[in-house]
C-alpha cells in the first residue's frame, strides 16, 4: 500500500535525491518531509515552494494560455542541484506538491521528471 | 473527565501530550469542534467551520454518498471507517492519508486558534475513523499560529472569517483578477452564506476559503459593514398627537405644582388650531419638543403626552382607533391552520 511515507522513500530512491517532501501550497506548509532540506530547513523551503507555485499558477498566465491546461511541475535548476515540484492531482480538495532536491552531479532531470510523474500518480490512484 | 473550563485550547493540549494521554479535547466557542489524540499523538480534528474527511471526499465525488455511509455503517462501532475505505478499494493509503492530514490541519486551526474558550478533555474518547496518521500535537500549534499570521498577513480584519459573505455590487477597480476558487466563492456568495457554508457547500478546506475570502477583502471585493460604536441603541419613539397632549395638568418643578396653574408645553397647544395634527407645518414645531434644559421660566417642564381617561367601553378617538383597524383577518387563521397540521404531522 503506497501511503505517503513510502512515497517519500521511493523518491529519496530516485539517483541524486538529497532530500523530498510533500507541500500544501495554499499554506506553504511541508505536510510530510524525509532527508535534507535547503538551509537544513524544511519548513523555510514549503514557504518557499508555496511561493513559487502561487506564482505560477495565480500571478502568471503560463498555465493558462490554452483552456484545460494545467501546471504539472515546476524546474529550478541551480548550479549545484535540480529542486523538482510536482502537483499532486487529488479529486478531493488538497492542493499539494511532491518537491525533490537531486544533487547536480548525481542527479538526471528527465529520469527524475519522470519518477516523480509516476510517484505523484501512484499516491492517488489505485 | 476535566469539566469544561474556560482555558486555552492549545495549552490543555501541550498538558494532554506531555501526559501522552487518549480521548478527546472539546474545545467550545464559534466555531468550536474537538481534537482526537491517542497516547499524546493526534489522529483527527474537527470542527463545523472546517469540512470534515466525509465531506472532502463525497462532496468532490471522489466517493459516493453510499460507499462513504456503508464504511460509517461498518466501522464507525470498531473505529476502522478509514482502513475500511481502503481494504475495499475506494481510496488508496496515500489518498486517504494526504486527505486525513489536509482535514486535521484544516479543523485544528478553527479548535486551537482561540486563546481561549470553553475546553473539557473527554478521557478515553476515540474517533471513528481510527489512527490513519499521528501528528505530533506540538507541530499542529506552531502551524496553526504561523496560519494565523499569515491571514493577518492578508487583511488584517477577521471579521471576514465568519460574517456573511457579500460581495460589492460594483467593483472597486476597472480590471480585477480572480482565480477559479475565488471565482466559485463569488458564484456562490448570496449574503446568507457564512464562509463556512461555502466552504461545506463547495467541498473546500475552511482555512482555504477563509485564505481567500481574505484575499478578496484586500481587494475590495468584500462589502463589509462599518463597526458600529458601542453605545446605547437609540430608537424614534412614536411622535406625539398633538390633540393628546395633556396640557391642563399642572407641571411639576421639584415635586409641587408650579404656581400660576397652568403650564404650557411649547408648540402643542398652539399645533392642532393651526395645522392638522400629523401634518408638520413649515416654521412650527410639529411635536413637543424636550425644551432647552435651561427654560426661561423655569415653569415649564416636558411630561410625555397622555391620553384623555376614557370609560371602560368607551371607544377611542376616531383618531386615534383608526390605526388599530388595520389587522390582516387572513394572517391568524393561516398561522393557526399551519400550527395544526405540524401539530398533526408529529403525532
Amino acid at each position: 500500500m503506497p501511503g505517503v511515507d513510502h512515497c517519500l522513500q521511493e523518491a529519496m530512491a530516485i539517483p541524486g535525491a538529497v532530500g523530498a517532501s510533500i507541500v500544501d501550497y495554499t499554506t506553504g506548509f511541508p505536510v510530510a518531509t524525509t532527508g535534507a532540506a535547503p538551509n537544513s530547513d524544511h519548513e523555510a523551503a514549503a514557504a518557499g515552494t508555496a511561493d513559487v507555485v502561487q506564482a505560477a499558477t495565480s500571478r502568471s498566465l503560463f498555465v493558462s494560455a490554452v483552456p484545460h491546461d494545467m501546471l504539472e511541475d515546476l524546474i529550478i535548476t541551480t548550479a549545484g542541484g535540480y529542486h523538482l515540484l510536482r502537483v499532486v492531482q487529488t479529486d478531493f480538495d488538497s492542493r499539494l506538491v511532491l518537491y525533490v532536491w537531486l544533487d547536480r552531479v548525481q542527479g538526471n532531470l528527465a529520469v527524475a521528471r519522470r519518477r516523480m510523474q509516476k510517484l505523484a500518480d501512484d499516491l492517488v490512484v489505485a | 473527565m476535566t469539566p469544561a473550563k474556560t482555558a486555552s485550547p492549545a495549552a490543555l493540549l501541550a498538558q494532554v501530550a506531555d501526559e501522552r494521554g487518549t480521548g478527546a479535547l472539546i474545545v467550545g466557542g464559534q466555531p468550536g469542534g474537538a481534537v482526537f489524540v491517542v497516547d499524546g499523538r493526534i489522529i483527527y480534528a474537527e470542527s463545523p467551520a472546517a469540512p470534515g474527511v466525509g465531506e472532502l471526499l463525497t462532496s468532490s465525488g471522489r466517493l459516493a454518498g453510499r460507499t462513504w455511509q456503508n464504511a460509517l455503517d461498518l466501522g464507525t462501532s470498531t473505529a476502522r471507517v478509514g482502513k475500511l475505505l481502503v481494504e475495499q478499494g475506494h481510496l488508496t493509503q496515500g489518498e486517504l492519508e494526504l486527505c486525513v492530514l489536509g482535514a486535521i490541519y484544516d479543523a485544528a486551526y478553527f479548535v486551537l486558534a482561540p486563546a481561549s474558550a470553553p475546553v473539557e478533555f473527554l478521557a478515553g474518547a476515540t474517533h471513528w475513523l481510527g489512527a490513519v496518521v499521528q501528528i505530533d500535537p506540538a507541530a499542529v500549534t506552531k502551524e496553526v499560529g504561523r496560519r494565523v499570521r499569515l491571514l493577518a498577513e492578508i487583511f488584517p480584519d477577521a471579521r471576514v472569517d465568519t460574517m456573511a459573505v457579500t460581495v460589492m455590487p460594483r467593483p472597486p477597480r476597472e480590471v480585477v483578477t480572480v482565480n477559479a476558487f475565488q471565482w466559485e466563492l463569488l458564484i456562490n456568495a448570496d449574503g446568507q452564506r457564512t464562509p463556512a457554508d461555502l466552504a461545506l457547500l463547495l467541498g473546500r478546506a475552511g482555512y482555504a476559503t477563509i485564505q481567500e475570502l481574505r484575499r478578496m477583502a484586500a481587494t475590495g471585493l468584500l462589502e463589509l459593514p462599518d463597526v458600529r460604536p458601542d453605545g446605547p441603541e437609540f430608537v424614534r419613539l412614536p411622535r406625539a398627537r398633538g390633540t393628546s397632549v395633556d396640557a391642563t395638568r399642572p407641571a411639576l418643578v421639584n415635586g409641587a405644582p408650579v404656581a400660576g396653574g397652568r403650564a404650557v408645553v411649547p408648540g402643542a397647544v398652539a399645533a392642532p388650531g393651526l395645522a392638522a395634527p400629523g401634518l408638520p407645518t413649515p416654521g412650527l414645531v410639529p411635536a413637543p419638543d424636550p425644551p432647552p434644559s435651561g427654560s426661561p421660566n423655569g415653569g415649564t417642564v416636558y411630561r410625555p403626552p397622555r391620553l384623555a381617561r376614557r370609560k371602560p367601553g368607551a371607544k377611542l378617538p376616531k383618531e386615534i382607533a383608526a390605526d388599530t383597524t388595520q389587522i390582516h383577518q387572513g394572517t391568524d387563521e393561516v398561522l393557526l391552520t399551519r400550527i395544526r397540521t405540524a401539530l398533526r404531522a408529529l403525532r
